[in-house]
């Protein structure tokens, strides 16, 4: 077979163009190295949604935010995928710079946005620290899960005809005639194009493609999690200044009722660690912002890296290699512009956006604990799974996660459940329910403990039986 | 559902506690959030269970299940298993159970959740976090229950007692454990634990040093570690790689508490409870590691059962009190139990902890100056728990425990 596209890297974006290209009635193959989706960038951000109001004027960057941040309501819903905007508040002392922001937001055609003095900043922020004394508001920003939706986005594209692989380690490419032949160390893989969204990888990918590869650099984040119960009574965003290297240290709920205060940005290799200085540098900086952060509260660090090229994003025809698709350097706001990419990278690849007729619709995976509560007794009735829980933290049952294991896209990753349903994101962080989660996953997939992974290859949870290894 | 008392929890807190408020004959609806009832002792399969409770020394889960054996006998009690309490109020809950989600209606509630272990977020582990970075309570429940072997090249950070046993448990299973690290000057393991399940198996102990940073992508490759100094800053000078596939965290354990996210915790992070265990939200008793991390079990047990009477007395409006005396503490304690006493005749116990070790001083209980009670220590450690029981005859208003 012969796919229209072939997607290598499942990130946000990725999954996004599969998505829209699978919905178009292409046949599209997304192939990714990892064991799931979204396990890059697309994992380990601050999963906002910004409005728009932060890039220069007429880039690429300006005019994909505006433009998928405006695609978000409608993609979340069909895909019922949480999402909330839960306004964003850009705090300081220089009221200029705010101004100027708030000029830019008018310029690239964001709107709800408003400036607010300290007083109208401690009624949205009761906790806003001191020296913060004037805000540009924007109301039309929000939180989302990344990996989530990237989930949902490569979950539909499958229910709907789109192919998926994982574990895919590419090769070689060669072009036979107009028809790429893409080697992989499990496949071969026929298409007619080839987009590369592969994040930090898109230069190794370009090199076997052929294409343009472009200087590219990882800027590391670091971040604290704190958990639900941590008393912040924070509703909104809130972002320092911006500087040059990103939007600073902020403070935002996320979608699962948690809080994330980060990141840093520090120029260096592809490692997601954390460390010492960075994790000092955001209780520093944080505190700028609110006063009443107790970093006793945190219950888990983590780091994500950006993959930054120039001041734009790079979204264009290859040159040197027709029929290649090039994405580079999609780092912030590239969560919020994934769905105006996708449309983009349809048209680049000289598609019409008009979406098919009788698409089929995602299952509503909606957690028990999410639902009223007449729905969760008819849910229990019908399936006892749904009353017994695993994660207790996260109030995550058995069904929860049979359900997760069985959506469209097949992981066997404790983490992959825990994207999925939150396990193991709360304050004992799968201290309770690893095994249990492991236990489930081998039971559902049929494979032994040894294969069940933490995240990709090679993170396999036990060494083997006791006594024998 | 309605029943008088409703026990949170069927470890060897709540056994006990459902235990003794059945035989108070007070009708008991005991919650269990696993398959069965026990708690983390049906992992504890080492011995040491039962020396002081039963006269004998036995392993967890046999600890467990003759308890277990208990509850079945006693016809007050009603036991629900595979059921999460999701909310608690004064006198109603919610539990998540295989037959839905129900209310109940309770007149006493003993909330005998257990402690979770802190984990490496907790402690800001720096580095990656591939697999292999596990709680000693997970670990354990991997080799216990599964069978299965975590690593072969192992360090354990922290000497917590569950982190001790498991650098025996892994070196019985064939792992090499190449060393605890302990960022304190002192253990907070057992002693006996220190002796049995490193000094025996010749595994090092290092105090006042700790992981500086874990490397390793997808499974744990190894650890930089090092010295810190009295302010626990890494001393970078002493920075040393130890290749090994799993680190063990036993950093410490905190009561479970998040039923109850919005009320104010002491300093064990447990409630802050009166003579009866009773908290300062009406009906709800505490007792077991909700309330504060105990060395033995023996003691749960006990503790459990003097609450499940006094929630007993307190669902049948037996429970009298009086006027309240402040449990106050010199700085040489981390915490002291129960934080208020009432006035009134008896002896009375305190439990409390040490902040630093202290050698052959006197553990003093002084109301308003005047010496109420006391005890002589030979040599007491942070890692141990102790009481000190005392007279309250006439005693007022407070009594502070002091170390002389």
């Amino acid at each position: 077979m012969v796919f229209d596209v072939l997607i290598v890297g499942g990130g946000v974006v990725g999954t996004a163009i599969f998505n829209k290209l699978v919905r178009i009635g292409k046949k599209v193959a997304l192939i990714d190295k990892a064991s799931d989706v979204a396990t890059g960038a697309s994992k380990a951000n601050s999963g906002l949604v910004h409005s728009g109001y932060d890039p220069a004027p007429n880039s690429l960057k300006a005019k994909m935010n505006v433009r998928g941040s405006a695609l978000f309501d409608a993609l979340t819903k069909r895909l019922k995928v949480p999402f909330k905007r839960i306004g964003a508040l850009v705090v300081g002392d220089d009221e200029k710079m705010i101004k100027n922001l708030y000029e830019r937001g008018l310029q690239n055609g964001v709107k709800g946005l408003s400036i607010l003095n300290r007083d109208e900043i401690l009624k949205k922020v009761p906790n806003i620290a001191d020296g913060n004394l004037v805000a540009l508001y924007s109301k039309t920003a929000g939180v989302v899960s990344p990996y989530y939706l990237a989930i949902s986005l490569a979950d539909e594209g499958i229910l709907n005809g789109g192919k998926v692989f994982l574990e895919e380690d590419l090769v070689n490419a060669e072009k036979e005639g107009e028809i790429f032949k893409i080697t992989t160390k499990k496949n071969v893989f026929h298409a007619k194009n080839v987009v590369n969204s592969a994040g930090a990888g898109y230069n190794d990918v370009a090199k076997i493609l052929g294409s343009e590869t472009y200087p590219l650099s990882f800027r590391r984040g670091e971040y604290f999690v704190f958990g639900d119960t941590a008393p912040l009574n924070l509703k909104h965003t809130i972002f320092p200044l911006p500087t040059r290297l990103g939007k600073g240290v902020l403070v935002t709920p996320t979608i699962d009722g948690n809080y994330l205060v980060g990141p840093t940005s520090e120029d260096g290799d592809n490692i997601t660690k954390t460390t010492y200085n960075g994790l000092n540098e955001i209780k520093a900086k944080a505190s700028m912002i609110l006063k009443n952060l107790n970093f006793k509260d945190a219950i888990r660090e983590f780091s994500g890296v950006r993959v930054i090229s120039g001041d734009d994003f790079i979204i264009e025809k290859s040159k040197k290699q027709a029929g290649v698709i090039n994405l580079a350097g999609i780092c912030s706001p590239g969560l919020s512009s994934a769905p105006a990419i996708a449309e983009y990278v349809t048209e680049l690849l000289g598609y019409p956006l008009k979406e098919k007729e009788g698409l089929k619709e995602l299952k509503d995976y909606t957690l028990l604990k999410n639902l009223p509560l007449k729905e969760q007794n008819a849910k229990i009735r019908e399936n006892a799974d749904y009353g017994e829980v695993v994660c207790k933290c996260e109030k995550i049952t058995k069904g929860d996660i049979v359900d997760a294991l069985n959506r469209p896209l097949k992981i066997r990753s404790v983490d992959g459940i825990k994207r999925r349903t939150n396990a193991g994101m709360g304050g004992c962080q799968g201290g309770f329910c690893f095994t249990k989660v492991v236990n489930l996953i081998l039971k559902e997939r049929k494979i032994s403990y040894e294969e069940v992974l933490k995240e990709n290859r090679g993170s396999f949870v036990a060494l083997g039986n006791i006594r024998e290894v | 559902m309605v029943t008088d008392v409703l026990v949170i929890g069927g470890g060897p807190a709540g056994m006990s506690s459902a235990l003794s408020a059945g035989e108070n004959g007070s009708k008991v609806l005991l919650v269990e959030r696993d398959e069965t009832l026990g708690g983390i002792l049906n992992q504890c399969i080492h011995n040491g269970f039962g020396l002081h409770y039963f006269g004998e020394e036995l392993t967890g889960p046999e600890f467990a299940h003759r308890f277990r054996k208990m509850v079945e006998r006693e016809k007050n009690i009603t036991v629900l298993t595979s059921a999460l309490v999701t909310k608690l109020g004064e006198n109603t809950a919610t539990i998540l159970c295989k037959n839905g989600v129900k209310e109940v209606k309770f007149k006493a509630c003993v909330l005998s959740v257990g402690c979770k272990e802190k984990t490496a977020g907790n402690i800001s582990l720096n580095g990656t976090r591939p697999m292999g970075i596990l709680t000693a309570g997970t670990a354990q429940k991997m080799v216990n229950i599964d069978g299965k072997m975590v690593g072969k090249d192992v360090v354990i950070l922290g000497s917590g007692d569950i982190g001790l046993i498991m650098a025996r448990r892994l070196t019985l299973e064939g792992a090499k454990v190449h060393m605890v690290l302990e960022i304190n000057s002192t253990s907070s393991g057992l002693k006996r634990n220190i002796l049995q399940c490193l000094n025996d198996f010749n595994i090092p102990l290092l105090y006042n040093s700790t992981i500086f940073e874990v490397v390793g992508e997808n499974r744990v490759e190894g650890v930089f570690y090092g010295q810190v100094d009295e302010k626990f800053n890494k001393i970078e000078s002493t920075r040393k790689f130890l290749k090994c596939d799993a680190v063990i965290l036993s950093v410490g354990l905190t009561p479970d508490l998040q039923l109850l996210p919005n009320i104010e915790k002491s300093k064990t992070s447990g409630l802050v409870v009166n003579e009866h265990y009773e908290s300062e939200m009406p009906s709800i008793f505490t007792c077991g590691n909700a309330l504060h991390v105990h060395d033995l079990v023996d003691n749960v047990a006990l503790e459990g059962k003097e609450v499940g009477r006094y929630a007993s007395l307190y669902a049948q409006g037996k429970l009298e009190s009086g006027k309240t005396i402040k449990v106050l503490h010199s700085a040489d304690f981390a915490y002291a139990l129960p934080q208020t006493l009432f006035e009134g005749e008896g002896e009375v116990e305190l439990k409390f902890r040490l902040k630093n070790k202290i050698v052959r001083k006197w553990i003093k209980v002084k109301s308003e100056g005047v010496e109420v009670g006391k005890r002589f220590v030979l040599a007491g450690v942070p890692g141990e728990m102790m009481t000190v029981k005392f007279s309250k005859n006439g005693v007022k208003n407070s009594v502070t425990l002091e170390v002389e």
